[in-house]
Order: C-alpha cells, then sequence, then structure tokens
C-alpha cells in the first residue's frame, strides 16, 4: 500500500511539472505572451472570450506566482480553456471526444502487441539459436529501428492505397451515424484495423525481445533444471516454470512501451487521418492552437500516468513481495 | 543450450551496420559530385515520375526528389549525430555525478530523472517546438538534448554504482584525488560501452524524432531534411494522387539509415564489453531504443 501511495504522489508531482511547463513556456519566448498564444485568435473571439482564456492561463494582473496559482487552479478544476480552432468549444471536449479513439486504438493495439510480442519471445528464447529465434530477433530490430511515421506510411501505402483493401481515413464510414448498431461497430473495426496493425508492428519486437531476454536469463536457474529432472513436459516447463517468472520484468516494461504506444499512435493518426488526439493535435499545430496543444500535453501526460499506475498496481498483484513491503 | 551460429550472425549483423551508415555518410558528402540539382530549386514539372532526368522523380513543386534525399541526409545525420551527442553528454554527466556522489545530490537527480521519464516525450517536444515556431535543425537538435537525457542518465547511475566500490576508485579516494578526476578519470573510462550504446541508440532516437516533429509541420520547411521531405509530400498527397517517389524515398531512407545504426549498436557493444555477450546484452540495449523511440 505504502509502495502505491508514494507512486501517486509521485505521479501527481510530474503532472504538476507538465502543468509547469506549460505555465512557463509562453512567457519564456521573446514578446509578449499573451499575443504569442492568442494571435491566431485575435479576429475570431470575441473580446470578453478572450479576457476568459487569459484567465484560465493565469494572465491575470499580480505576481507571477500568483499567475502560476491561478493557472494550476484552473487545471486542478478541470478548465484547460477554450480551442481556438473549434471555438467556442471547451478544450476538454475537443480532446474528450478524441480520446475515446485514441485509447482504444492504443489499448487494443498495446494488447495484442504484448500478447503476440510475449509469445514469440517465450518460443524464441526456448528455441535459442534455431531458425526461428534468429527470425524474431532479426526481426524485431527491424521493427524497432524504423521510425512510426514511416511504417505508418508504407501500411497505408501498400494496403491502402495500392491494393484497396482497407480505408484510407476516419474511424467509421463518415455516412453512417454512430449508434451502437451492428453495422457501425463493423465501420469501426474495418477502419480501425489498420492502423491497429501498425502500431502493433511498431511495438511487437520491443515485447519479444524482452520476453526473449529475460526467459534466457531464467532458463539456466536451478528451479527450471528441478522442474526438467522431474519429468515434466516441455511445454509445463516453458509455460508454468519459466515464461511465469519471466513475465514480471516484462509487466514494467509495459509501462515504458506506454510512452512508445502514445507516440506511435499521434503520428499513425495523422497519417490515417484518423480523429484521435494525435490527429487533433497535428491540425491544432497547423492552427497555431496553443490552448488544444498545451491541452494535449496535459491530457497525455495523464493518460500516461494512469497507465503508468495501473501497471504498478497489477506488479503488486504479480509479486507477492512488494504486498509485504 | 549453447548458442550455436549466434554469434556469427551477430558479428555480419554489425559489419552489414557499419556499411550502411558509412555509405548514407559518405553519400551525404558527396552529395554535390552526385547530383547538379540544386535541392531546393524548381528544376522540373510538378511530380514528374523516376526518369533518366530525374532519378527519383520531382516532387509537388517541382524540385529534384534524388538531389533532396542527398542534401537531406547531411541534415539528418547532423542533427542526429549532433543531439545524439548532447543526449548523451548530459545523461551520462548526470549520472555518473548521481551514482557516485549518492545521498541528497542522488535523491534530487533521480527525482528529476524519473520525472521525466513519465511525462510523455513527444507530446512534450511537441509543446517546446509549437512555442518555438518554424525550428531550425539545430534548435531541435537543442530541444532533444533538452529533454531526452534521462534514459542514459538512469543507466549510467546504475552503472556507476557497482564501478564505484572497485579497488582502483577506493584506492584513488584514498590518495587524495579530487572528486571530479576520479569521476572523469577513474568512472567514466570503465562506463565507455553504455555510453557508446547510450550515444547511438540516441542518434536512433534524434533522427526519428527530428523526421517525426518535421513531418508534423514543426520544422522549418525550408531546410531540406528527410523530415522536410515528408512532410512536404504528405502536404502535397503525394499518396493519394499516386506519386509514391515522392514519399517513399524519405521513407526507404529513414528505415535504411535506423537498421544500419540499430545493427551497429551491436558492434560497439560486443567491442567494448565482451563479458556482456551473453543474457542482458540485448535487454539493455533494447531498453535503450525503447527509451528512444518510445518517448517518441
Amino acid at each position: 500500500m505504502a509502495f502505491l501511495l508514494r507512486r501517486l504522489c509521485f505521479y501527481l508531482a510530474a503532472f504538476v511539472a507538465a502543468a509547469t511547463i506549460n505555465f512557463f513556456l509562453p512567457r519564456l519566448m521573446p514578446g509578449d505572451p499573451v499575443q504569442i498564444m492568442f494571435s491566431s485568435a485575435g479576429a475570431e473571439l470575441p473580446p470578453e472570450s478572450l479576457q476568459a482564456l487569459k484567465l484560465t492561463f493565469g494572465f491575470v494582473d499580480g505576481p507571477l506566482w500568483q499567475q502560476y496559482l491561478t493557472y494550476l487552479g484552473s487545471i486542478f478544476s478541470g478548465d484547460l480553456g477554450r480551442s481556438i480552432k473549434y471555438f467556442p468549444l471547451p478544450v476538454t471536449t475537443v480532446l474528450g471526444n478524441a480520446l475515446i479513439w485514441t485509447v482504444g486504438l492504443m489499448g487494443t493495439a498495446t494488447l495484442v502487441s504484448f500478447a503476440l510480442g510475449t509469445f514469440l519471445g517465450i518460443l524464441a528464447a526456448w528455441r535459442r539459436g534455431s531458425l526461428f529465434d534468429v527470425i524474431v530477433s532479426v526481426g524485431a530490430i527491424f521493427a524497432t529501428s524504423v521510425p512510426a511515421v514511416v511504417t505508418s506510411l508504407i501500411v497505408v501505402f501498400t494496403f491502402g492505397f495500392t491494393l484497396g483493401w482497407f480505408p484510407t481515413g476516419y474511424a467509421a464510414d463518415p455516412a453512417l451515424d454512430p449508434a451502437l448498431s451492428l453495422q457501425y461497430l463493423g465501420s469501426v473495426a474495418y477502419h480501425g484495423i489498420l492502423p491497429m496493425l501498425t502500431l502493433c508492428a511498431v511495438l511487437t519486437g520491443g515485447f519479444a525481445v524482452t520476453m526473449r531476454n529475460n526467459m534466457i536469463n531464467l532458463l539456466g536457474e536451478d528451479y527450471i533444471v528441478m522442474a526438467r529432472a522431474k519429468g515434466l513436459s516441455d511445454t509445463r516447463v516453458m509455460l508454468w516454470y519459466a515464461a511465469r517468472n519471466a513475465l514480471l520484468p516484462t509487466v514494467s516494461s509495459l509501462a515504458i512501451a506506454i510512452g512508445t504506444v502514445l507516440g506511435g499512435s499521434l503520428v499513425t493518426e495523422v497519417v490515417f487521418n484518423y480523429p484521435g488526439l494525435g490527429n487533433i493535435l497535428y491540425q491544432a499545430i497547423l492552427a497555431r492552437d496553443y490552448p488544444v496543444i498545451q491541452g494535449q500535453l496535459l491530457i497525455m501526460t495523464a493518460t500516461m500516468l494512469i497507465a503508468n499506475f495501473i501497471v504498478d498496481v497489477s506488479y503488486v498483484l504479480l509479486d507477492p513481495r512488494l504486498k509485504r513491503a | 543450450m549453447k548458442k550455436s551460429s549466434f554469434p556469427l550472425i551477430r558479428n555480419r549483423k554489425a559489419m552489414v551496420g557499419a556499411l550502411i551508415v558509412a555509405f548514407i555518410l559518405a553519400v551525404a558528402i558527396a552529395a554535390p559530385l552526385l547530383t547538379s540539382y540544386d535541392p531546393s530549386a524548381r528544376v522540373g514539372r510538378p511530380h514528374q515520375a523516376p526518369s533518366w532526368d530525374h532519378w527519383l522523380g520531382t516532387t509537388r513543386i517541382g524540385q529534384d526528389v534524388f538531389a533532396r534525399l542527398l542534401y537531406g541526409a547531411r541534415t539528418s545525420l547532423a542533427v542526429g549525430f549532433g543531439a545524439g551527442l548532447l543526449i548523451t553528454a548530459v545523461g551520462t554527466a548526470l549520472g555518473i555525478i548521481a551514482g557516485y556522489r549518492g545521498g541528497k545530490v542522488d535523491e534530487v537527480i533521480s527525482f528529476f530523472t524519473n520525472m521525466v521519464l513519465v511525462v510523455p516525450n513527444l507530446p512534450l517536444l511537441l509543446v517546446l517546438a509549437a512555442f518555438i515556431g518554424q525550428a531550425s535543425p539545430w534548435v531541435i537538435a537543442l530541444i532533444l538534448g533538452c529533454t531526452s537525457w534521462a534514459w542514459g542518465a538512469r543507466v549510467t547511475r546504475a552503472e556507476t554504482l557497482s564501478v564505484k566500490q572497485k579497488d582502483y576508485v577506493k584506492s584513488a579516494e584514498m590518495m587524495g584525488e579530487p572528486r571530479w578526476r576520479i569521476m572523469s578519470f577513474e568512472i567514466f573510462p570503465n562506463l565507455i560501452s553504455i555510453v557508446g550504446i547510450n550515444f547511438i541508440g540516441s542518434v536512433i532516437f534524434a533522427i526519428i524524432t527530428q523526421a517525426t516533429l518535421e513531418f508534423l509541420g514543426l520544422g522549418d520547411p525550408k531546410v531540406v531534411s528527410w523530415g522536410t521531405m515528408l512532410y512536404g509530400a504528405q502536404k502535397a498527397s503525394a499518396l493519394s494522387v499516386g506519386a509514391w517517389w515522392d514519399i517513399l524515398t524519405p521513407c526507404f531512407a529513414l528505415a535504411f539509415l535506423g537498421i544500419g545504426l540499430s545493427l551497429l549498436n551491436f558492434a560497439v557493444d560486443e567491442i567494448a564489453n565482451p563479458r556482456l555477450r551473453t543474457g542482458n546484452r540485448l535487454g539493455r540495449w533494447q531498453a535503450l531504443i525503447r527509451s528512444g523511440e518510445g518517448r517518441l
């Protein structure tokens, strides 16, 4: 429990750090920060909305610490300001709508590639030095060293444009109304399959290599030898004695991988014109919509911290040693 | 259980990697000899398919793709190695100081390191780059250096903790050598393999990230680099109008360089640290790459 509490405090500190960056960045730039942040708003926003927006970002009269507290106050009350591009929508609404798509895409891709990568890693370690091992290892190097942008572009070019098997944009058929109908959900799955496969291609290699190395380190342990000496079947030793213990460090590597998924999903969404956070961010950058860009950092940090916390909790559940501590 | 054909393959990997990187480096240096076109000038009709005049076709505004590829390699390599050097320098320095000094200093540095590790890197970079505006390659290298040192610092710190227990460090302390001397002449040389791996990992990360930032439109579009090539092609909807040469050229170049550098990482690891040939060697490398791409 103390462990989880400590992690929670740490994540809170990390979140405040991200907010602090957001606060100081416009003020560190040469020139007038208000001018920088809201120059693109000029003609579009009514003066009183602009005033409210300034207040949200802490542009109040008073010393810097007071401005900082005002900004932190608005963040922790859930006010991230209003989007300039999609005015008058609040940033939280714009990002909230997109977050569903990103988390759906990210979640599926992480689970699929974690399962697949772990499985490949177990088999590769078990048959160390075999052709299968070499293929997995070399494949993993290739997959992890190619940028996500490149993978996405090549996939969309091959399967989207050239072969025409899958759609190259949107999360669902725009002609359909969002509803919980079979037709709509089918369309969502059909549109999501290509970006998901791309993310899996980016991620699986990393999981496979981590699992393979954990396994190899464990295979020399006495209890593995013992299990074999007892005459247990190969599958049983591989899965219930080796893989089970090798999985533990892999779970902690999952926490790091969440960053990869976030970043990977950012560019993948842009390439596939998928309506998640990445695409919103891309549009915001093109329109210099700073409230959305800044809100993005906070939302993504929060997502990453929550995901990390879930990993922490599962770690405690998986590792009995931590429960006692 | 013994690895059979593996060492051979590993060495072959390393050699192939070195060849790839050397090839790209040579091509980048010899760019003016290999093409007579100016990479930013309009030298042909828009979106011409590859031909004898334009080996890799032309872009939407009629620039020669082959010339942009060659000159773009210069920018991508320069930023990659420049930022890689910076990331490694900061990470190594902080890691050694935290590991060797211990106590309060260690606590403060470790806290910041862990914090930087959990704040997602790419969104952070995007916010920074968005405020800076059309960031030149050098500005991108600089902000990469400031935000991406954390993994190197963590790994270096862990290694320093074990090195500082060694006898030669103890004897240097007994002789009253100043702390900076112990850190830079007793400890640092013994961490060279970690530093090398960190460096190549950081170079890969920097090249990928620079290309990503530029692809997202945060770079200076006038600069010729592989990232701005991607940006230009995407903006001109090169794929939907069928101008595959425009967008696949920088794609394959980036993939090629990424693979080459990763293979090279194996070589550095093996030469510097034969003790680590079995077991977790690949794991550490992987963690570095992951942290690199991880925050992308």
